[in-house]
């Protein structure tokens, strides 16, 4: 055998396939379509109940995203359950990902405060740091590259929309205009992996994998 | 005059090469396995793109040599295998990878 076998790139590609479903961008880009629309019903409901009333719409893609792992990826694609180093891997991203989301409502706190007191600019250059933070480390603990776009994507957002809003006056700092493409452009990537994983991987007709692949 | 032909002893790292592993496709197998806790079988044929009737026999034949551990199943009313290595699977793999590190270390460029 002339090629080099490599276990880590073994363990990196098995873990990987598990994340090429596109369900964790739709699922991204679902948060990004929060800070596209809530601003536009913070007038009416105010800034804690515009975010809040998102919740559904977020418990309703874990619904989806449960469903869909169970009984459209799954059959597909296989389970696999990994070693204690990622395990342990995982732990740490959690742990890091908690501090940032503290982090973040830190600062998304101090926004709401001094956001008459201190520049726009300032406000969205935070913004986009904790996005930029967020879901790089999202790409790097997950291997998946695209997510580190995601990343550039939703950290120029803010600073985007602020531009828009300074020179061409357009309402809610530019947040529903440019969150709105990033939205799209995370919810159609992942739909359209979400296809292709479908079509790629066909169903095996008459459960003929699971049995006949160990059949005495 | 000396007799210079190799001895068992010089070959003795590949001797000990394990015959049931050293299959490339139930090295494929094995590998993935080694580096996951446990995996179905629908996992382990998109990783290795083997075809079910390969899979199938090259499975059987590490799991007669006590390599693997296949547990049948169903989720919801679908069939679901799952296989993972023998602690003796995960021994014999480990000298494997010894005994082909020690054979092609030793192997000119």
């Amino acid at each position: 055998m002339s090629q080099k076998i490599s276990l880590k790139e073994a363990e990196r590609r098995a873990f990987s396939t598990t994340f090429q479903d596109g369900l964790w961008d739709i699922y991204i880009g679902c948060f990004a379509l929060m800070f596209a629309i809530a601003p536009l019903l913070s007038r009416s409901l105010g800034d804690f109940l515009s975010a809040a009333a998102f919740l559904p719409l977020f418990g309703f893609v874990l619904l989806f995203i449960w469903w869909a792992k169970r009984n459209v990826v799954a059959p597909r694609v296989g389970t696999v359950e990994f070693g204690s180093w990622r395990k342990a891997r995982m732990m740490k991203y959690n742990l890091v990902m908690l501090a940032l989301l503290v982090i973040a409502l830190i600062l998304g706190a101090l926004s709401t405060v001094d956001f008459g007191l201190v520049s726009g600019w300032v406000v969205a250059a935070r913004f986009s740091l904790v996005m930029l933070a967020i879901l790089s480390l999202l790409g790097y603990f997950l291997n998946s590259p695209r997510f580190y776009g995601y990343g550039v994507l939703a950290a120029l957002s803010p600073l985007a929309g602020e531009w828009l809003y300074v020179n061409l006056k357009v309402p809610h700092h530019g947040l529903p205009v440019t969150f709105g493409l990033t939205a799209g452009i995370m919810i159609l990537t992942g739909v359209a992996l979400f296809v292709r994983l479908i079509r790629e991987h066909p169903l095996p007709a008459n459960d003929e994998g699971q049995s006949e692949a160990t059949a005495e | 005059m000396t007799d210079e032909r190799p001895s068992g002893d010089d070959l003795h790292p590949l001797a000990k090469i394990d015959q049931v592993i050293h299959a490339p496709a139930r090295l494929m197998v094995l590998s993935y396995l080694y580096v996951v806790e446990s995996a179905d079988v629908v996992f382990l044929r998109n990783m290795t793109r083997l075809t079910w009737g390969n899979l199938s026999t090259h499975v059987s034949k590490l799991e007669e040599a006590g390599f693997l551990d296949v547990e049948k199943g169903y989720q919801g009313k679908k069939p679901r295998t799952v296989v993972r290595l023998t602690d003796q699977g995960r021994a014999a793999f480990r000298d494997y990878k010894k005994s082909m590190q020690q054979v092609l270390d030793d192997l000119p460029d």
